[in-house]
């Protein structure tokens, strides 16, 4: 069984998404937990698109135990649409046989949520998002999960492999990068590919970025001001002329 | 004629409230393409609301009477519960048969599922999350939170292809309702695939309730919550001896804290956990992301204390105290009684 987990590089620090290190836990948590019931051994391969300090990321997916690491190779920008990174994943997806393929609900700094179900949608698969559990041992054919909705609801589904899924954050807690790992992570080859290696044109975005705001303030918070425990007092006689304590 | 289509959100057989606020956006949408198109009213899109089920016609009528608009119901033989496989291929039947300009669904569990894939399926642009409809000379932009909800992005679609938008709920409000003025209800009967939904990739098996005792939160005054500022599962106490400083009070958490096995579920609040509106809502050491924000915005006073000035929480209170929640805790607690 191959598993494939699409991972993105976030925030001023350049980590990993939270919700793909959710989804790269489950992987090697599903790799762990199959590979005597499966009739193959569980491989788990990550891909990741972005600038060429994305390689951080793929290292420490090395580290937590991935074995092969795409890197489809972008400019540094402020604006990737969901669509074409949907198209450059699903491109490498394409070059191997995936049964499964796994990655964040969303990230964490564009938000979208669209990027696992628009793949799902170019490699004309199943597809889940949400995903808040996944019942081992994988046993065949299929996958059984559920997928959060709101007010503590879950939606129960079997679905056919090959399939795509989105972990929500919740499921799992992701392990650290172990020494053994990391050592021969820096020896291990990150298969690097530009574009170019991967469309005979460009993938065009559907939509663009016009600029950015800050949000507006939905009430007119006072501030209150001096040192912690001016400000305790502060609370403490609001509170106090409110009835409350 | 061009349409502005709402994809009705139905859950276990009911209409979900989010689709009047869909439909409040579509109106938006329709009344700024007329303000900003100096062309005769009939050529204005006009608005459609499609509800998938397999006996459509009394959600239709339902929705009729409710917005006074158009609605087709979509019979999908076979059809029991939602899965993105059925949506994403009924809903690209009929609407590839229609010439849309937009096409709106709620940002939620479901319309997230779907969305993204049926826009591919219509060759049409996508953007999700949307808090915001606006306009200027060139045409319709959107705002969507992003950046841990610190920064609003806006974003236009292409000209010359549909838009898929995913609002998010809670954000536009419905109109009041327009009874009496039911508009036209066309059933059209759409089969999944060349299948019946018995042989769909995705197979639901049962919708579960996660059993939540939630009972004080529902009930408090005040609710004290904790966020990551906490830092650790063990200062929690401290968090619980803050509550108690107050006669009717319960304690609450972000997600995050739930997730890490901090504390039960019971006490999480948000879209996902519990809804609450107490008389005071005091959020310690949150961020404030929105699925937060919403599980608390009907709140009379929100106090929160962050050391982060810039905390998006800030946004939603009405008294904002920029310090360390432990350190702010440990001075309330030693202050000097007043009294």
């Amino acid at each position: 069984m191959k598993i494939l987990v699409c991972i993105k590089q976030v925030g001023d620090d350049g980590d990993m998404n939270r919700f793909d290190a959710h989804a790269l836990e489950e992987a090697l948590f599903i790799k762990e937990h199959s590979d005597n019931t499966m009739p193959e051994p569980v491989s788990v391969d990550i891909v990741t698109a972005g600038p060429s300090t994305a390689e951080k990321i793929i290292r420490r997916a090395f580290g937590m135990g991935a074995d092969r690491g795409f890197h489809i190779v972008t400019e540094n920008s402020d604006y990737i649409s969901s669509f074409v990174t949907a198209f450059g994943l699903s491109a490498v997806a394409k070059k191997t046989s995936y049964d499964l393929i796994l990655t964040g609900i969303m990230s964490e700094d564009m938000m979208a949520g669209q990027t696992g179900p628009m793949m799902a949608k170019i490699l004309n698969l199943p597809c889940a998002t949400g995903v808040i559990k996944i019942f081992l041992p994988l046993t065949g054919k299929t996958i059984k999960v559920e997928r959060e909705m709101e007010n503590g609801f879950r939606d129960g589904l079997v679905i056919l492999l090959p399939a795509v899924l989105t972990i929500q954050a919740g499921i799992n807690t992701p392990r650290y990068p172990c020494l053994s790992n990391m050592l021969s992570a820096n020896r291990k080859q990150i298969l690097s590919l530009s574009s170019e290696d991967l469309f005979w044109e460009p993938i065009r975005a559907r939509e663009s970025c016009i600029g950015m705001e800050d949000p507006e303030k939905a009430r007119t918070g006072r501030v209150l001001e001096g040192s912690v425990a001016d400000k305790a007092a502060q609370l403490f006689s609001f509170l106090r002329e409110k009835n409350l304590i | 004629m061009k349409q502005i289509l709402v994809i009705a959100e139905i859950f276990k057989g009911r209409i979900r409230p989010v689709t009047w606020e869909l439909v409040a956006g579509a109106r938006k949408i329709a009344a700024i393409l007329s303000q900003t198109r100096n062309i005769p009213g009939k050529h204005l899109p006009c608005i459609q609301i499609i509800v998938p089920s397999d006996n459509p016609k009394p959600l239709a009528e339902k929705i009729s009477e409710q917005t006074g608009n158009a609605v087709i119901g979509l019979q999908i033989p076979g059809f029991k519960t939602y899965t993105s496989d059925i949506y994403i291929d009924c809903l690209g039947q009929l609407i590839r048969e229609m010439t849309p300009t937009h096409i709106l669904a709620a940002h939620t569990s479901q319309g997230r599922d779907f969305a993204p894939g049926l826009a591919l399926e219509l060759n049409a642009a996508s953007i999700s999350g949307i808090n915001h409809i606006r306009f200027d000379e060139t045409g319709l932009f959107y705002s969507r939170p992003v950046l841990d909800n610190t920064k609003n992005m806006l974003v236009r679609p292409d000209p010359d292809r549909p838009v898929m938008l995913t609002l998010m709920p809670g954000v536009f409000k419905p109109d009041s309702h327009k009874k009496g003025k039911t508009k036209q209800v066309d059933i059209l009967k759409i089969s999944f695939g060349s299948d019946a939904c018995e042989n769909s990739r995705i197979q639901p098996t049962k919708i579960l309730k996660r059993p939540c005792e939630n009972q004080a939160l529902k009930g408090a005054k005040i609710i004290v919550a904790a966020g990551r500022g906490v830092e650790k599962k063990e200062n929690l106490e401290l968090i619980s001896r803050f509550a108690d400083c107050f006669s009717s009070s319960a304690v609450g958490a972000s997600r995050p804290l739930v997730d890490m096995g901090w504390i039960g579920y019971e006490h999480q609040v948000g879209i996902t956990g519990t809804i609450v509106a107490p008389e005071v809502y005091i959020a310690c050491g949150i961020s404030g992301s929105s699925q937060h924000i919403a599980g608390m915005k009907d709140t009379k006073c929100v106090i929160s204390i962050n050391k982060n000035p810039t905390a998006p929480i800030f946004r939603h209170s009405d008294i904002c105290i920029t310090a360390d929640v432990l350190e702010f805790i440990h001075a309330f607690l030693t202050l000097p009684d007043p009294v």
